[in-house]
């Protein structure tokens, strides 16, 4: 029993369309086939969901699936759980298993909170005991004390959510499947739903977490498995891992941008590379938020451009560009010649929180007004500042001495009616 | 690891998932009397009215009974077949859309399907069982009131058998039937009308025609009528059923509960994607 689960080149496919809702359906869809006209439909209706993906996970360990929708993530928790059954492939799954695959979805509305914690433990497959054993511990978890003994579909929707996910995460399963139910709720909740998941998987527990919020999947996951249309794009670390998906996905949407396909022209500009180097002009791959950084970019041009403007914009790995910086804003164009060149942007900081950044880089042509190259969000740096702050911003401050202020003074008077 | 086998392991997962099928009984039962005056009681009444319409009718409207040999006031013999009926007819209507009303869990979480017919058939028995106590007032009334005598007999220890064969036959067919309903919708539809025409082929509120007409071979044909006619040979006239209909019907009844728990096994990996 060396794993705790392992998905052994699973395939799952599904129909769309073609499933008889009424009896009136299915007579007329079999004197069709009879007819000899739905067998050709019966193939190409065929989807497969998920096909020949392979990973195995070691007991208390914990794997981050992520992926753009409909790469089957949520495919592989039912199929891990045992709601769906596979169509090749096999899958072996070793302990107890608990899915949180929908929060709340044995909820009932006419019951009270209280009832609820009750129902919801036994569809997640706790007994009585236990329930009634860390019903406080759930109650506080879910900080709805006040309304416990109100039925539910009084809940907003967000305290459903809670109410679930604290009975859901009192289960003490061997293995936890958790699919994006930390999105709900409030920052303070999804701090503590995470604070869990982590404690869950300290205590021995393997956890299966599907998300689109790769900064919280870093944190949780020792492992990341990346789907793309149902098959296994990428298997490793969470930090290769989310820069693989990122590359991948943005490059879907970056080719769009500077490729004209209608017209067939060639990108002028190809990005080379960007390397991020430090004052003494060693290259960084995790810098201070304090130090200064420069941020070098070699590009190939493929015809001499008159008016070439640079931006690099960087976003935070979890999600929104923070940062765009253009040479152009600046009033600072090159008269570049073919062939390769190399142009830096100098940074007396980059003066943000711990953390995984990503950088693209976009060539214009300033005096046509295009955009003649670009590049995914690939060029990650790592942020590290030792954990001295917390936040969104690490900027240079300083404090002042200590001084004592004289009473009968207003800030003593003020302190003093506090 | 999953499996879909029928038998032990099928019902050592049944086992371990009991409490939710508590639980999933007991929200059944809390969700049916929310908001109502008279809650639980309602469990009592229905039955209650059912028999005095038919009192009212067969007595005073049409005035049938006078030539039938009930052995017991007619309200009484059609208690005896009101409940039982009602456990079954309200079971099995549980039952039919126990999984499309449970579409939420059915796709969400996994644990044996088999828990959804048969915690709706269980709320069912919890009204099957306060219905039943008030047999025993009404049985008191009618021994003080009326001529009609009651003597407590030894065969009122048969009565859980036959209870037990009705479950059995009742949760086979509302497995069946869940699983009919959950790939055809038509049959919620059908069975409304199909459990109507069933009551009165079922010798519910009249006693079995013993004239060998074609009419009475219908009627004994069906395993319901056998089972209610020994809830009154066992409670009210001291008898034990005897004979092949009754033991015909339970194995009927064991037979539908084996071949739906197996066919409900066999199809239960694909209600999630198909509901």
């Amino acid at each position: 029993m060396a794993v705790a689960v392992r998905f052994d080149h699973v395939s799952k496919k599904f129909r769309t369309g073609e499933i008889h809702d009424s009896l009136r359906d299915l007579v007329s869809f079999q004197l069709r086939r009879l007819l000899g006209k739905g067998a050709a439909q019966e193939s190409a209706s065929t989807f497969w969901a998920l096909r020949d993906v392979f990973f195995e996970v070691e007991p208390g360990k914990s794997l981050g699936i992520i992926g753009p929708n409909g790469a089957g993530k949520s495919t592989a928790l039912k199929l891990l759980s045992g709601i769906l059954r596979c169509d090749g492939g096999r899958i072996e799954v070793n302990g107890r298993l608990a899915a949180l695959i929908e929060v709340g979805a044995g909820m009932h509305g006419d019951l009270t909170g209280m009832e609820n914690i009750y129902l919801n433990g036994a569809v997640m497959g706790m007994t009585r005991r236990e329930i009634r054993q860390k019903l406080d511990d759930i109650i506080a978890f879910s900080g709805l004390e006040r309304f416990i003994d109100t039925p539910v579909k009084r809940y907003s929707t967000g305290m459903q959510a809670r109410l679930g996910f604290a009975t859901a995460a009192h289960v003490s399963p061997d293995i936890l499947l958790v699919d994006e139910v930390l999105s709900v709720g409030d920052a303070a909740f999804r701090h503590r739903c995470e604070q869990r998941m982590t404690e869950l998987v300290r205590g021995g527990t393997t956890l299966i977490f599907v998300t689109h919020n790769l900064e919280q999947m870093r944190r949780v996951c020792d492992q990341t498995l990346v789907l793309d249309h149902g098959k296994r794009a990428f298997f490793g670390t969470p930090e290769t891992a989310v820069e693989h998906y990122l590359s991948a996905t943005m490059n879907v949407q970056g080719t769009v941008g500077y490729t004209d396909h209608q017209s067939g022209h060639q990108a002028v500009a190809d990005v080379l590379g960007l390397d991020y180097l430090r004052g003494d002009g060693q290259t960084a791959v995790c810098v201070d938020p304090l130090e200064p950084v420069q941020a070098s970019v070699k590009l190939r041009l493929h015809e001499p451009v008159e008016s070439l403007a640079v931006t690099i914009n960087i976003r935070h790995m979890g999600g929104e560009l923070f940062l765009s910086m253009g040479s152009q804003s600046q009033g600072v164009t090159y008269s570049a010649p073919a062939g390769v060149c190399e142009v830096s942007l100098n940074l007396p900081a980059l003066p943000v929180a711990s953390g995984t950044y990503l950088a693209q880089v976009r060539v214009w042509d300033m005096r046509k007004s295009v955009l003649i190259g670009e590049t995914p969000y690939k060029f990650s740096i790592q942020v590290e500042d030792g954990g001295k702050t917390t936040g969104m911003l690490a900027l240079p401050h300083g404090w002042s001495d200590l001084r004592p202020v004289e009473s009968g003074m207003r800030g003593a008077v003020v302190a003093g009616a506090a | 690891m999953h499996s879909v086998a029928c038998g032990s392991s099928a019902l050592h997962e049944l086992v371990r998932y009991r409490q939710l099928l508590v639980s999933l009984m007991w929200r059944d039962i809390r969700v049916r009397y929310k908001q109502s005056v008279l809650g639980m009681a309602w469990a009592i009444v229905m039955p209650l009215a059912m028999m005095l319409i038919f009192t009212f009718v067969f007595t005073r409207a049409v005035k049938v009974v006078g030539g039938m040999n009930l052995q017991m006031p007619y309200p009484l013999f059609a208690y005896i077949g009101l409940v039982p009926w009602a456990f079954f007819s309200t079971g099995l209507n549980g039952a039919v859309s126990s999984l499309v009303a449970n579409r939420n869990l059915v796709t969400k979480v996994y644990f044996p399907r088999e828990v959804f017919p048969l915690s709706s058939i269980g709320s069912a028995f919890a009204d099957f069982c306060v219905a039943g106590t008030v047999l025993v007032a009404l049985i008191a009334y009618f021994h003080t009131t009326t001529s009609w005598d009651f003597r407590p007999q030894p065969s009122l220890l048969f009565v859980p058998v036959v209870l037990f064969f009705q479950i059995m036959l009742t949760c086979g067919l509302g497995m069946l039937l869940a699983m009919a309903n959950l790939f055809y919708r038509d049959v919620r539809q059908l069975f409304n009308v199909l459990i109507q025409l069933w009551m009165f082929l079922t010798c519910v509120v009249y006693p079995i025609p013993n004239d060998g007409s074609f009419w009475g071979v219908v009627v004994v044909c069906n395993p319901m009528t056998p089972i209610i006619k020994a809830y009154r040979d066992c409670i009210i006239l001291g008898e034990i059923p005897h004979g092949g209909a009754f033991w015909t019907a339970c194995g009927c009844s064991a037979l539908i509960f084996f071949l739906g728990w197996y066919c409900f096994r066999k199809m239960s990996y694909r209600f999630a994607e198909c509901i």
